[in-house]
């Protein structure tokens, strides 16, 4: 398949992928107990001002008609008002979204930095002390709750040690925030930690079973030295499962934002959504989760051409 | 020939290679297993040593430990010296410096030898690099030359390709590249054709004989394929569970052996009868055909079958017919990816033709409905190549073979079945008491007749075979070639055998039909059409399989070279 009718084909999958999330995000949010009206009005609400409301925002209409309603907004960049920041959603979203890419990009980079060569040393240093030691901080790292690794960081590097601020860099704009790197060390860190865990761990095992492959043998028979192997051809073949995984990890990665971004009081997506779920801000909360699923999507299909870049036998069609 | 041989006395530097006591442990969770004991041979420069043994006799072993090749929890014992140096204890910066320069290793599994995600003109260029202080583009010249040199067509391109894109065969020409690229003193190649079909096979072997001749590189063989070791080697080494136990000139270990082992091991080995002069002249007049008046257990008439659309369409078979009778064998015999398997799987019901009938014990499959086939399938045993992977770790082998039972005859009680189960293991000369036992307790040739006992369980009257005795030793092929030929006779049922090795099929099948891409190339009496073929493909075929004769096949091998140089010049003028 040549690269061009490839492309064309994920992207209409990935679009068809993104408009199912909206009827299935749109399905659930409506079968919410309480509705939008009653979110906004208030538990005091009578009968009579949540159907006047109801009537004023088009959802006394059968959800189908609701549905197209807001599809139709949608291709025009219209994600609709918030009900409770009185703001449009797609000015909400524009706002953020570059925050906790920011956020986000630099904890998944700096962890990756981190994690595949952590696991090939591992995997090189196998059932050695060091590769036990690693092994149980992974297990800890992974198994820690993101919000209480949060709480640890910031007690122990804001509170004993005044190192860095407990509180994230505000501002409206991704310079605003970049104008305060020590601000965002800890928010990182934390967002960071999780994926050091889990990528050192796939990477180990990724290298591991490379290790053992024939070809390996082949090049050690025509003497190549084990450093070389290590770099020219196993480090190579153990990165495509892994690459792989990356794409599968983007919603994994907002998921970490959203506490993250709750906990360090960072002017994020994830706290966008935090406030607007409290609040039953459904026009908020429907674009939030479109913006993640089309950023997973997104992540997913760049993982796949990814690996085509890597691994020719995928663009031949056969791995 | 030459009778008379150098004496073999070890003198230094006058072999290529010495193994002196050689020993090889392994450190396994279950204790130590010497895999290895006393081994001493040599290689003098451009001669061919074959070692030969069944598996675990430790025959690879030896070649990975003269290598410096065994895995972590190895050790070796003794000396093996390469050229003047020991490899037992030499460090690896040493071992790199000698791998790839002085002695270099072809492999048997020519899939995986190469990594997957280089090119195959830069991992030969690597090989060159690793011992020359040559530029890379320099590298890259010689990469092409060494593929040109080993056979590969349009060598420019293909030292651009991955290994995915190339042939079995050629990968494998291209890890002989590798293997040569610094001219070595030894070569050692490990099972290096077992992975090939049969002509692939002639190719190579033609190939590492030329390469080896041209510079005085030594070889040592490992095989298991007398055959192989009749047609290349000068001197065979016998290994028997770690030990060598006979060394000799190649005509005396394989014509007139001297050990028990030897002796048991070329009688279990199968051999093609060859007729002494070809020509569709002397075919003998069929005789009459009594089984073929029955109706046949199954028949494939004129059957077609395609995979997939359009231009990734794959024609898996073009019109094949035959039909198999109640208590005769078919071979269906060919190369890979001539249609064989697809065509057994045909005659199971498991694929559907795309065009043309199949009958199974005389019904239309296409014409019966979901219950009654079903029915019909009860009447089918299948054994299958991987007597490890065809059996559930999970089950007893009482459990495997009472599993059909279960599927096709529900009303049984447990004890009912589990009579059913000793009766058949009895049948297969399987002990009772092994219906308790896990697979994994048992050796490949035991797991071969629990696959055959769970086959013929439902007494059924056709049995299908796909390669059933290709992962076994020869020793064990013959055990279970035995047991199905004995229960053939007690029960009657028909039998589809599917094999790539002709001399099995020759000994073991009535009629033959032999596929090539596709298509049933020609077909008939075993005793016929294997010794007169009447085809060109078929004559090729048979050509190509070396026979463990030294004398014999060094006759073949020059009339099948000059039948090919002689088609050359034909194509050329």
């Amino acid at each position: 398949m040549s690269t061009y009718s490839f492309l064309i084909r994920r992207v209409l999958q990935a679009l068809a992928v993104v408009l199912l999330v909206t009827v299935v995000v749109f399905c659930l949010l409506h079968a919410l107990p309480g509705g939008p009206a009653r979110g906004i009005l208030g538990p005091q609400a009578t009968a009579s001002q949540i159907a006047a409301f109801n009537h004023e925002q088009g959802l006394d209409k059968p959800l189908p008609v609701q549905y197209l309603y807001f599809l139709n907004q949608l291709v025009h960049g219209d994600l609709g008002m918030s009900y409770t920041l009185n703001e449009p959603v797609s000015q909400l979203i524009t706002e953020r979204l570059p925050k906790t890419l920011l956020l986000t990009v630099l904890s998944a980079v700096i962890g990756l930095l981190f994690a595949v060569p952590l696991g090939v040393w591992q995997a090189v240093r196998r059932n050695k002390p060091a590769d036990y030691v690693i092994t149980t901080l992974s297990f800890i790292a992974y198994s820690t709750p993101v919000y209480f690794l949060g709480l640890i960081l910031v007690l122990v590097f804001s509170q004993v040690l005044p190192w860095f601020p407990a509180q994230a860099p505000q501002g409206n704009s991704v310079a605003d925030i970049l104008a305060q790197p020590q601000g965002l060390v800890l928010p990182v860190v934390a967002g960071a930690a999780t994926m050091v865990a889990v990528f050192s761990r796939y990477m180990r095992s990724a290298t591991l079973e490379n290790l053992t492959e024939d070809y390996v043998r082949t090049a050690r028979a025509g003497g190549t030295r084990p450093r070389a192997i290590l770099t020219r051809h196993v480090f190579r073949n153990s990165l495509t499962p892994v690459v792989a995984m990356l794409g599968y990890y983007v919603p994994v990665l907002f998921g970490g934002a959203l506490v993250v971004e709750q906990l360090f009081n960072y002017p994020g997506m994830g706290l966008l959504f935090w406030t607007a779920a409290q609040s039953s801000d459904y026009p908020v909360l429907l674009g939030c989760v479109l913006v993640i699923s089309i950023a997973t999507v997104t992540g997913t299909l760049l993982a796949d051409i990814l690996q085509r870049v890597i691994d020719p036998r995928v663009k031949a069609g056969r791995s | 020939m030459s009778a008379v041989r150098r004496p073999a006395a070890p003198v230094a530097g006058e072999h290529i290679l010495d193994l002196d006591d050689l020993g090889v442990e392994f450190t396994t969770e279950t204790g130590t297993v010497r895999a290895v004991r006393g081994v001493s041979l040599h290689v003098a420069p451009g001669e061919t040593l074959a070692l030969v043994g069944e598996s675990g006799s430790g025959k690879s072993t030896v070649a990975l430990a003269a290598m410096g090749l065994l895995s972590g929890n190895a050790r070796a014992t003794g000396r093996a010296v390469v050229d003047g140096t020991d490899i037992v204890g030499a460090d690896e910066e040493r071992l790199s410096g000698l791998r790839g320069s002085t002695v270099s290793m072809v492999f048997q599994e020519p899939a995986t030898a190469l990594d997957p995600l280089s090119r195959v003109g830069k991992q030969i260029a690597e090989v060159i690099r690793n011992h020359r202080r040559i530029s890379a583009a320099d590298a890259a010249e010689r990469a092409v030359e060494l593929l040109r040199r080993v056979g590969i067509p349009e060598p420019e391109q293909r030292a651009r390709s991955y290994p995915f894109q190339l042939s079995g065969g050629q990968r494998q020409r291209v890890v002989i590249a590798m293997a040569i690229a610094n001219e070595p003193a030894l070569l050692i190649a490990d099972e290096p054709t077992t992975a090939l079909d049969v002509t692939v096979q002639a190719e190579i072997l033609d190939l590492l004989r030329r390469l080896a001749a041209e510079t005085g590189t030594g070889v040592l063989l490992v095989t298991h394929n007398m055959g192989v070791v009749a047609d290349f080697a000068d001197r065979v080494a016998v290994m028997y569970q770690g030990a060598l136990v006979e060394t000799g000139s190649v005509e005396d270990v394989l014509l007139r052996p001297s050990h028990d082992y030897t002796k048991r091991l070329l009688s279990a080995v199968p051999r093609l009868s060859v007729a002494e002069a070809d020509g569709p002249g002397e075919r003998p007049a069929p005789e009459p055909d009594a089984a073929a008046a029955g109706e046949p257990a199954v028949e494939l008439k004129d059957v077609s079958v395609v995979f997939g659309r359009g231009k990734h369409a794959v024609h898996a078979l073009k019109g094949v017919s035959f039909a198999v009778h109640p208590g005769e064998t078919l071979g269906l015999v060919g190369e890979s990816g001539s249609g064989k398997s697809t065509a057994s799987r045909v005659a199971l019901g498991l694929i559907g033709p795309t065009a043309g009938s199949v009958t199974l014990f005389g019904a239309d499959l296409a014409a019966t409905r979901a219950r009654a086939r079903r029915a019909l399938r009860a009447g089918i045993g299948v054994v299958l190549q991987d007597p490890v992977a065809s059996l559930d770790p999970r089950m007893t082998v009482g459990e495997c073979v009472a599993e059909p039972l279960r599927v096709h005859r529900r009303r049984l009680s447990r004890r009912e079945r589990e009579a059913l189960v000793a009766d058949v293991l009895d049948r297969v000369r399987l002990p009772r008491e092994m219906a308790r036992r896990a697979p994994r307790e048992l050796s490949g040739g035991q797991r071969q007749r629990v696959s055959l006992a769970r086959a013929l369980v439902l007494e059924p009257r056709l049995l299908v075979a796909d390669e059933p005795t290709s992962a076994l030793d020869v020793s064990v092929q013959e055990a279970v070639l035995e047991v199905i030929r004995e229960l053939q006779e007690e029960l009657g049922f028909a039998c589809l055998f599917v094999s790539h090795d002709l001399a099995v099929v020759q000994q073991f099948a009535r009629r033959v039909v032999v596929m090539r891409a596709g298509r049933a190339e020609e077909q008939g009496l075993t005793s016929a059409t294997l010794l007169h073929p009447e085809t060109d493909y078929t004559r090729r075929l048979l050509a190509a399989v070396p026979v463990p004769d030294p004398v014999v096949q060094r006759g073949r091998r020059a009339e099948r070279l000059a039948t090919l140089a002689a088609g050359r010049t034909e194509e050329q003028g």
